[in-house]
């Protein structure tokens, strides 16, 4: 009795195997080549750049006006002022001058300084925050 | 200015200022890359790190480089003129599921979890949630909350649709989501702060679109709510160019609420105040949305103010809370109606407790103005001036905004910093 049970056991287990088998098989020959499908670009639309020419460089830094200009955030004057002592040091004949931008905060403009600068200055280092 | 400028930037910043440099017509500005940060270093630290100091680009002195910039004569290229035009590039993209997926994720299309592919069907039957055209142009929008700094890109009705798609939106979901891209207010700023978005809603909407305002009402726990929030977000994303790390995100530590961000639905009912939209102006009942930026919020819990008792003295312990907040973004609470209930007993109106608050300065443009000016006579400083009755600040400001939402569960509450901008009619964008 019991050896029939095994053997009987053992045919359901082979003929399980086989169909499992045959059925994975069976499903990969089956997979249909993948489908396409088309979406659609989910981007805004940025604007035209205009492309600007820099402005002409100098010859020489003797004799010539830099502003250095602080823009406000917290460390700018410590970094800026110290700027200003190395071309005192570096280049005797260049003048200098730290300037505070006005505006009421980093990034607003300072029309009256910006003048002064493009009628008095030769060239400018603006001092970003952090 | 016709003549030289130099502009110095931390080289944490190169990638940013390079994309900025191009997308402003001058992609090879002489920028001077310098060590940071400047902030919080001694004059001996900046003298080592910066005017002593190399270039972390190019490796070479800083001064040095500065001086070379300045009397390098012009290549051809830095002289260039003319215009560039540029589109969003092809309108469809045609492959399998997966590699879509894959595509929206490597472009960076998505929020990094996965997304409902845009299909034209889909779209369409987002669009069917609005009776505006597809194609109306209705905002522009950049990484920055001042603006002005970063390029604004366009979008149109059907570009909203697309991203609430993506979201896994409802198309009843829309107006509201047009009323907000309407307004340009990006979720996520590029601003190292590590800013979060957040949006009130008022009115009839809530229920009609299934906005949860019980229990769990500010977080993942309803679809509208999540869903919504990450559809801002990922508009932000596509339609305003933000929160690419390196370049339009600069969060110093991030912010895990620019996910979904704060979205509010406020428990009207069962609040014993007029609803926040009311004492901006408009009527009860009309679904309006409110945006709002800032730190975000937390439970009131967190503060030391929060003194613990069998009694709870909440209008003092808002008090101090406020006292304590910064002055860029002020004070918000966001009360549940059992703590709201508390407070009304005390104060009648919300301009009561306004008052009795007594915000924090507010920011007034520039970290020099961070100290109290002296009052003209030259005494102590002057006390600020409250806000005229019906006006909102557009920067800063005296009101305190106080929302009412959640359960009735137990007496929780959030406070934190955020500061309301924008609040638009929503029936306008159906």
């Amino acid at each position: 009795m019991k050896w029939y049970m095994s053997a009987g056991l053992i045919a359901l287990l082979c003929l399980g195997l086989i169909c499992s088998f045959s059925g994975v098989n069976s499903q990969v020959q089956a997979a249909p080549a993948e489908e396409q499908i088309t979406v659609l670009n989910p981007l805004g639309t940025p604007p035209p750049i205009t492309l600007k020419p820099m402005a002409p460089r100098l010859d020489t830094l003797d004799g010539k006006t830099i502003y250095i200009v602080d823009d406000g955030y917290i460390g700018g004057d410590n970094l800026l002022n110290l700027m200003v002592v190395w071309f005192n040091e570096n280049y005797p004949n260049t003048t200098a001058l730290y300037k505070r931008k006005g505006g009421g905060g980093f990034e607003s403009e300072d029309p009256e300084l910006w003048a002064e600068i493009e009628e008095k200055g030769d060239a400018v280092i603006i001092g970003m925050g952090h | 200015m016709r003549i030289p400028a130099i502009a110095l930037v931390l080289s944490e910043f190169y990638e940013q200022e390079k994309e900025k440099a191009y997308n402003e017509g001058m992609p090879n500005i002489r920028t001077q890359w310098v060590l940071g940060p400047v902030w919080a270093k001694t004059k001996e630290q900046l003298k080592k790190d910066v005017i002593n100091g190399v270039n972390p680009i190019s490796g070479r002195p800083v001064m040095q480089e500065i001086v070379e910039k300045f009397t390098k004569p012009l290549s051809e290229e830095d002289k260039k003129t003319g215009e560039i035009k540029r589109t969003k590039g092809p309108l469809t993209f045609t492959d399998t599921e997966e590699n879509l997926h894959k595509m929206f994720l490597d472009k960076r299309y998505t929020d990094f979890l996965p997304i409902v592919l845009p299909t034209e069907e889909r779209v369409a039957e987002m669009l069917k949630g609005t009776s505006r055209d597809p194609d109306e142009v209705i905002g522009r929008m950049s990484p920055t909350n001042t603006g002005g700094y970063f390029e604004y890109w366009t979008f149109t009705v059907k570009d909203v649709a697309i991203n609430a798609v993506m979201a896994g939106c409802n198309p009843e979901y829309l107006p509201l989501l047009l009323a907000v891209a309407s307004t340009g207010k990006e979720a996520i700023s590029v601003s190292d702060n590590g800013f979060v978005g957040a949006l009130v809603i008022n009115g009839d909407i809530r229920d009609e679109i299934g906005l949860n305002y019980d229990v769990a009402a500010v977080g993942p726990y309803a679809h509208a709510n999540t869903t919504i929030g990450r559809a801002w977000s990922l508009i932000a994303i596509n339609l305003g160019n933000c929160g690419k790390v390196g370049t339009t995100y600069m969060g110093t530590i991030g912010n895990p609420m620019n996910l979904i961000n704060i979205v509010i639905a406020e428990n009207e009912e069962k609040s014993p105040y007029p609803p926040f939209s009311v004492r901006r102006g408009f009527q009860k009942g009309e679904s309006v949305v409110t945006l709002f930026e800032g730190w975000g919020i937390l439970s009131a819990a967190n503060w030391g103010a929060n003194r613990w008792g069998s009694e709870m003295d909440y209008p003092q312990i808002m008090k101090d809370i406020t006292a304590q907040q910064g002055f860029l973004f002020g004070t918000c609470f966001v009360l549940s109606p059992p703590i709201a209930n508390f407070v009304k007993e005390r104060f009648e109106t919300m301009e009561e407790l306004e008052a009795f608050l007594a915000p924090a300065p507010a920011f007034g443009g520039g970290f020099a103005k961070m100290k109290p000016k002296p009052s003209a006579e030259g005494g102590e400083p002057a006390a600020k001036k409250p806000m005229p009755k019906g006006k909102m600040p557009a920067f800063g400001g005296s009101s305190i905004p106080i929302i009412v939402t959640g359960g009735s569960n137990n007496n929780y509450w959030s406070a934190g910093g955020l500061r309301p901008s924008q609040s638009v009619l929503i029936d306008e964008w159906r």
